[in-house]
């Protein structure tokens, strides 16, 4: 390649770049003052540069790996903060305790005893015992069917204490526990029972 | 047009899909670690479940017991109840729990949760002062439970307190409790009035009964058919 055969603006760029550059003294002088008034930048320390420096990281899939569990470990703990957070609106009066926890299976009385809940119930095909020592929550506590008999079965530790509960049959059927006292209606149109574990208690 | 160099694509796209592929990763993480372990009341509509709040907190500043509050709530969102309803339930039981302590005193939580059943049960506030003749070694958490299932079931509350009380004053133990409470109960799922049922076998329970019919402690065993 020739430079006859560059491009002209090409060719205008080479002139250009070779042309020597005259400036005029008083310019200089300008510039240079200008440049000796700025002040003398501060040399920062190592640590500085190796905190705040903008930097490049090379990783590799393993680390990458890595890091992507890492930031899946703060999004889990987030969102349980996020979670148990309160929903009061700011501004409003101080609780004395938060109410995020269910506040539930909390009794002063610590001793469990093991309690067996027996009922019978031949056409069910799912039974389960749920009150105040679960949450009220059918999932939680299902109860076992005694092969060839229509006996079901769960036997759990329970706090010293007065519990209500109930029998769930078929996940919709709420049927209070025959063998033990009636708990007054609940509000929701379905009787509970009553079980007073500890203290020698016959119930 | 410019063309860059493919490998400063390359690198600059990876890094792009990486930032996003951990921003997507924590975001998706943060949503299941919400649902996974989900506070129950957060079933709640944020205007019933503030209602909620105010009360448990309001509990527990009058030193009553919450659980009895939170567990109502909880039974509610599992039966699905709307959540006025479950605030009515919730407030209903505070104050069953208030009329219990003004009568009551200071005792134990599960005494006044009892004893708030027997209120709620249809018991008159001086029916509970009547009771109240306290034996400090003695628990009355057994005869507020029978004493609550009595009116449940339907023996009116005055006959269920009377009797209850001069039991109690009697010096009764569970087992006493217990065994009329059977007896009542039998009585009555053959038909017999509940009043009358109540009248016929207090008649036949004495005012102490042997100790030994308490079952002895460890597992207990409910037998329901």
């Amino acid at each position: 390649m020739t430079d006859s055969d560059q491009h002209p603006y090409v060719e205008w760029i080479a002139r250009e770049a070779q042309r020597p550059v005259v400036t005029d003294q008083a310019a200089r002088e300008r510039i240079m003052m200008a440049v000796r008034s700025e002040p003398v930048p501060v040399r920062r320390s190592r640590v500085w540069a190796r905190v705040f420096e903008p930097r490049s990281f090379r990783l590799s899939p393993v680390g990458t790996t890595l890091l992507a569990a890492g930031l899946v470990g703060i999004g889990v703990i987030a969102g349980k903060v996020v979670n148990n957070r309160d929903v009061r609106p700011p501004g409003g009066e101080p609780s004395v305790s938060v109410a995020v926890q269910p506040r539930l299976p909390v009794s002063s009385a610590v001793v469990d005893t093991v309690v067996k809940f027996v009922f019978v119930a031949p056409q069910a095909s799912k039974v389960s015992v749920v009150g105040d020592f679960n949450g009220w929550n059918a999932t939680t506590t299902p109860m076992v069917r005694t092969p060839n008999s229509a006996v079901w079965t769960v036997t759990l530790p329970l706090t010293t204490g007065r519990h209500v509960y109930s029998f769930v049959v078929d996940g919709s059927s709420w049927i209070a526990d025959p063998a033990a006292p009636l708990a007054p209606d609940d509000g929701f149109g379905h009787a509970s029972s009553v079980r007073i574990v500890g203290r020698g208690s016959a119930l | 047009m410019i063309q860059l160099p493919t490998p400063v694509r390359f690198r600059a796209g990876r890094r792009v899909g990486n930032s996003v592929l951990a921003v997507a990763l924590c975001l998706l993480s943060a949503r299941i670690a919400t649902t996974q372990e989900p506070d129950p009341l957060l079933k709640l509509d944020p205007s019933s479940r503030f209602a909620v709040d105010l009360m448990l907190d309001s509990a527990t500043a009058e030193h009553l017991p919450t659980r009895p509050l939170s567990s109502r709530a909880l039974e509610g969102i599992t039966r699905k109840a709307d959540g006025k309803r479950i605030v009515d339930a919730v407030r209903k039981e505070l104050g069953y729990l208030r009329t219990a302590r003004a009568v009551l005193g200071g005792v134990p939580d599960d005494e006044l949760s009892a004893a708030a059943a027997v209120v709620e049960a249809g018991a008159k506030p001086a029916q509970l002062a009547a009771f109240r003749t306290r034996h400090k070694d003695r628990n009355d958490l057994a005869a507020f439970t029978y004493w609550a299932d009595l009116i449940t079931r339907g023996v009116p509350a005055e006959d269920a307190s009377s009797a209850i009380t001069k039991l109690w004053q009697d010096g009764a133990d569970d087992a006493t409790f217990y065994s009329l409470w059977k007896s009542v109960q039998s009585d009555i799922l053959q038909g017999l009035n509940p009043g009358a049922a109540l009248q016929n076998r207090i008649r036949e329970t004495p005012g102490r009964a042997p100790s030994s019919k308490a079952p002895p402690d460890g597992p207990q065993e409910s037998q329901s058919q």
